[in-house]
């Protein structure tokens, strides 16, 4: 009788638990129901002043919902490992550079980690790491520890920086986490302006001031270039490459740049003498550009180590991040030679705004620097007067002012941005800070909000169908054993739903079909039982014995059959990721919840109907 | 109501007729994943996929070909029964370009049918194989995992032919989808990580009915000659047979009402559930008793069944 007792109050005590936990759920629902229910707004805002607390603490605590069923992004990020290790190195010559090119390449395409793929390639090459990173009197593994520290360092600075990015943003409840050494896991649920969000994520915010080369020194080298192109492509590989003829002067008058197809480009150029102003048009004014439509054939270009090679000494060709509109309304990107090493880094900027410029049209944005850098930035500009200074966001010029004179206010400001919400984002990128190292989308998943309806919908569905059709069946099949068994599996997904709750798992449509399967699951362990129960009856025990071994004889093949249910979803929740979680989360919770319900909370009630003489051997149909 | 009530089918007679049919649906599985192979899912081949809905019915070719004059290149196909379409192609990070070239093709060209693009998923190969490692990773340690529990529980030989039951559904309904895969509008059958979910479930399943069988072989079989194994085990096959059949039927109607209901998005891992256990049921009768039969008569050694019953 006490154990008995015991049970009673085990089946209380739960069901209240699970209904205190499911308890905001309901009053979330309920609430927002009456929300809108109202007709005017002025009501609902009262209403909702009225309420506050209960509406908040009620959000707060209902069982959440996952992005694919709310509508959201789950997006993995990388951090660039390979670009952080290289800009930790203090000698970077050609070996070292090849080297770093190798790791790249074998970064990408296997997961292991990024350190040991570049000790392992120091190591085939007989190179100690020291020769680069660090102390020279380093030992390789000491700088592998450093270097792990470093990665370490930097994905955390990375998720706390694209936090501040995205709470300056405003994203409803966003999940950062990190994973292993290089990954972030960024979930945001009811963001509707997708686009934007990937732009705000991915830029590295690495702002920069540079000085710009004078024209003279720009046409110079993009005439030697020029040639460096016209004998390389025309040239036979077994030509010698003597010292090139003098090039045309080219860059006296004004070209008009023709746009080369990319894809039939090689024979277009091998017969051009110029190859490079097929491309690439100069001013009179010795300011350079290229067309929107050669703009990614000249960026592939300007990337390549050899055309690298033979710029002049701490300099570098960058792109302007916006095209000017040209005579005839084509779109004309600048083409910039500047000093690679910058004369001032963005870190020292404090503050950022976006406002409109003085005409009151063109947005940018005003930024503020700290003591140290106000007095740098006087000092630059002090020094370069009439010389223009290039305002450079991730390797892309947005301005390049002429400087009128020495600026001792430590302001500087960006323009050249094309709407006032590009300009905010700017703003709040600039704000949170540049990330230590480019940050790459490697996965991403985002359901639009008018499919996620449609998930919830497909979800309510399928739950409610599938009860219906395995409450009928166990009636029909049971007759009023049945009933217990219903019960039992109403119990069990209240169960599971409120676990969720109070743990503040979010339901996600994989769940919800690990909650379809647990009904079809949870009814098994009935199903034994019963069919045990019938087999004693048809031997002849008495009702009550038969239940009594009934359930003693069929629980050893529930607990394996439960056990390897659970196993499975224990290790497909520990090796799975993501979607696949939900899943194994809510059939694991399920299958250990019915362990209790079927069992426990059957067996109760059938002693409560045997106890008042309700049960009768037909019972079990 | 009972169905299967008061069996006697001589299971074990025919279990050379089993597994012959097993081996041949094995062996056709088998022969298609060679020479068709699997039609792996973006988790597992890495890609970007773009989910387009249109307001208004229109055909799939339609669709293909204004993608293809405008020169977005990929793959088209028809998503579903609704006016849903999935386009996809190589991995892209910069998902904002895939998207704009997208819309601003299906703009320009069928501007009245609006579209919307509803969903989107990009997985980078490094995640593919990630993903495909941690695929294989779970399938082997919930096997072993289950061999080591049942055989624990029972002894080596039923586990063992518990885990070759396991293989062989799970097999069986790799090999069909990639007998069906692609066959049909409504369900892909492509493999990705849900696939590997079911899998798990299968195997966390198959066993259940198989466990059921060899409960009642062990409740039966204690202090029993060798002859007399055959009579005991075709007699608790019969007597479990109901409740094998039931158990599973209730899954069976939970995992059909998913395959309907839930959307296409589940119905690959509803097909391969409701398949994988079917064969299940089939396996835990005709495989998994027979082949500890088969191995109890040629070992020719006494059981040692762990599990004590008290009676």
């Amino acid at each position: 009788m006490k154990n008995k007792r015991f049970n009673l109050l085990l089946i209380a005590f739960v069901t209240l638990v699970a209904v205190w936990s499911l308890w905001p759920t309901w009053r979330d629902y309920s609430l927002s129901k009456q929300l809108s229910s109202f007709k005017s707004a002025p009501d609902s805002l009262r209403y909702t002043l009225s309420n506050r607390d209960e509406i908040d603490s009620a959000r707060k605590k209902s069982l959440k919902l996952g992005l694919d069923l709310k509508g959201g992004m789950h997006l993995v990020m990388e951090v660039d490992q390979v670009d952080l290790f290289e800009q930790k190195a203090w000698n970077k010559d050609a070996k070292f550079t090849a080297i770093m090119n190798t790791v790249r390449t074998k970064a990408s395409k296997s997961d292991t980690k990024v350190l040991d793929i570049l000790s392992g390639e120091f190591k085939n090459e007989n190179m100690r790491l020291s020769r680069y990173f660090y102390d020279i009197r380093n030992s390789d593994q000491e700088i592998v520890k450093k270097l792990e520290k470093e990665s370490e360092d930097a994905l955390n600075r990375a998720k706390e920086i694209i936090r501040n990015r995205i709470d300056q943003y405003g994203v409803a409840e966003p999940v950062i986490t990190t994973q292993g050494s290089r990954k972030l896991i960024i979930e945001l649920p009811g963001v509707s302006d997708e686009n934007r969000v990937r732009n705000l994520l991915k830029g590295t915010a690495k702002l920069e001031f540079r000085l710009l080369r004078d024209p003279e020194i720009l046409v110079r080298t993009l005439d030697r270039l020029n040639t460096y192109l016209v004998q390389n492509l025309v040239a036979p590989p077994s030509a010698p490459v003597a010292d090139a003829s003098p090039s045309p002067s080219v860059s006296s008058q004004l070209k008009a740049p023709v746009p080369v197809p990319v894809p039939a480009a090689t024979t277009a150029r091998q017969a051009s003498a110029k190859p490079l102003y097929d491309v690439i048009g100069v001013f009179q004014n010795g300011t350079a550009y290229t067309t929107e439509r050669s703009k990614d054939y000249v960026t592939s270009l300007l990337h390549r180590s050899d055309i690298q090679a033979l710029l002049p000494q701490d300099t570098e060709l960058l792109l302007a991040a916006k095209p000017e509109i040209g005579k005839n309304g084509e779109k004309l990107f600048p083409i910039y030679l500047v000093k690679k090493t910058p004369e001032l880094t963005g870190g020292v900027i404090t503050e950022a705004k976006a406002t409109f410029g003085s005409q009151g049209v063109q947005p940018e944005v005003l930024m503020a620097m700290n003591s140290e850098g106000t007095s740098k930035w006087a000092r630059i500009t002090g020094a370069n007067i009439g010389k223009r200074i290039a305002i450079v966001l991730d390797g892309a010029v947005y301005s390049a002012p002429v400087v009128q004179s020495k600026i001792p206010s430590g302001n500087s400001v960006i323009n050249g941005i094309e709407s006032l919400e590009e300009a905010k984002d700017l703003e709040i990128v600039l704000k949170a800070g540049a990330l230590p190292a480019p940050v790459r989308i490697i996965e991403e998943r985002s359901v639009g909000p008018s499919l996620g309806a449609d998930y919830i919908r497909a979800g309510i569905l399928s739950l409610g169908w599938s009860f219906l059709a395995v409450s009928v069946f166990m009636l029909l099949y049971y007759k009023k054993a049945g009933i217990a068994a219903d019960i039992a599996l109403v119990l069990n997904i209240v169960i599971v739903l409120s676990v969720l709750a109070g743990f503040s798992a979010s339901l996600s449509l994989p769940g919800i079909a690990g909650i379809v399967l647990t009904i079809g699951m949870a009814v098994d362990a009935n199903v034994l039982i019963y069919e045990r129960i019938r087999e004693e009856l048809d031997g002849g025990k008495a009702l009550k014995s038969a239940i009594e071994v009934g359930y003693d004889r069929a629980f050893s093949s529930i607990l394996d059959s439960h056990v390897t249910t659970l196993c499975a979803a224990f290790l497909l929740f520990t090796y799975g990721i993501g979607p696949i979680q939900g899943f194994a989360l809510t059939l694991m919770i399920g299958t250990a919840a019915s362990l209790f319900t079927s069992i426990v909370v059957t067996k109760e009630i059938f002693s409560f109907l045997l106890d008042r003489n309700l049960m009768t051997q037909k019972s079990f149909g | 109501m009972r169905i299967f009530h008061k069996t006697s089918f001589d299971f074990i007679r025919f279990r050379k007729i089993a597994y012959a049919f097993s081996l041949f649906i094995l062996a056709s599985g088998m022969i298609s994943l060679a020479v068709k192979g699997l039609n792996y899912g973006i988790d597992f081949r890495g890609g970007s996929e773009v989910l387009i809905r249109f307001e208004k019915n229109i055909d799939v070719s339609t669709v293909r070909s204004v993608l293809d004059v405008a020169g977005v290149s990929g793959s088209l196909k028809q998503y579903g029964l609704d006016r849903s379409f999935l386009f996809s192609t190589v991995f892209n990070g910069e998902t904002n370009d895939l998207k704009a070239l997208v819309s601003s093709a299906l703009n320009d060209r069928l501007k009245n049918n609006h579209h919307e693009i509803v969903r989107v998923d990009a997985v980078g190969p490094s995640i593919a194989s990630d993903l495909k490692w941690s695929a294989v990773k779970a399938l082997m340690a919930s096997l072993l995992a289950i061999l080591l529990y049942v055989g624990f529980r029972f002894e080596l030989k039923f586990a063992a032919a518990g885990v070759v039951a396991i293989f062989h559904d799970i097999l069986t309904v790799l090999g069909l989808f990639s007998l069906l895969g692609g066959l049909f509008d409504f369900m892909p059958l492509e493999m990705d990580q849900s696939i590997i979910a079911a899998f798990l479930t299968i195997a966390g399943y198959s066993i259940t009915d198989t466990v059921v069988v060899y409960d009642r072989i062990r409740e039966r079989i204690r202090g029993q000659k060798p002859s007399e194994y055959e009579r005991i085990f075709n007699e608790s096959m019969n007597q479990t047979l109901s409740r094998t059949i039931i158990t599973s039927s209730t899954v069976l109607l939970s995992v059909l009402v998913l395959f309907i209901f839930a959307g296409p998005a589940i119905r690959g891992f509803a097909f391969a559930v409701f398949t994988g256990i079917l064969i299940g049921t089939y396996s835990s009768i005709f495989v998994a008793a027979p082949l500890v039969y088969d191995w109890l008569r040629l070992s020719k050694s006494p059981v040692h069944l762990r599990g004590n019953k008290v009676s």
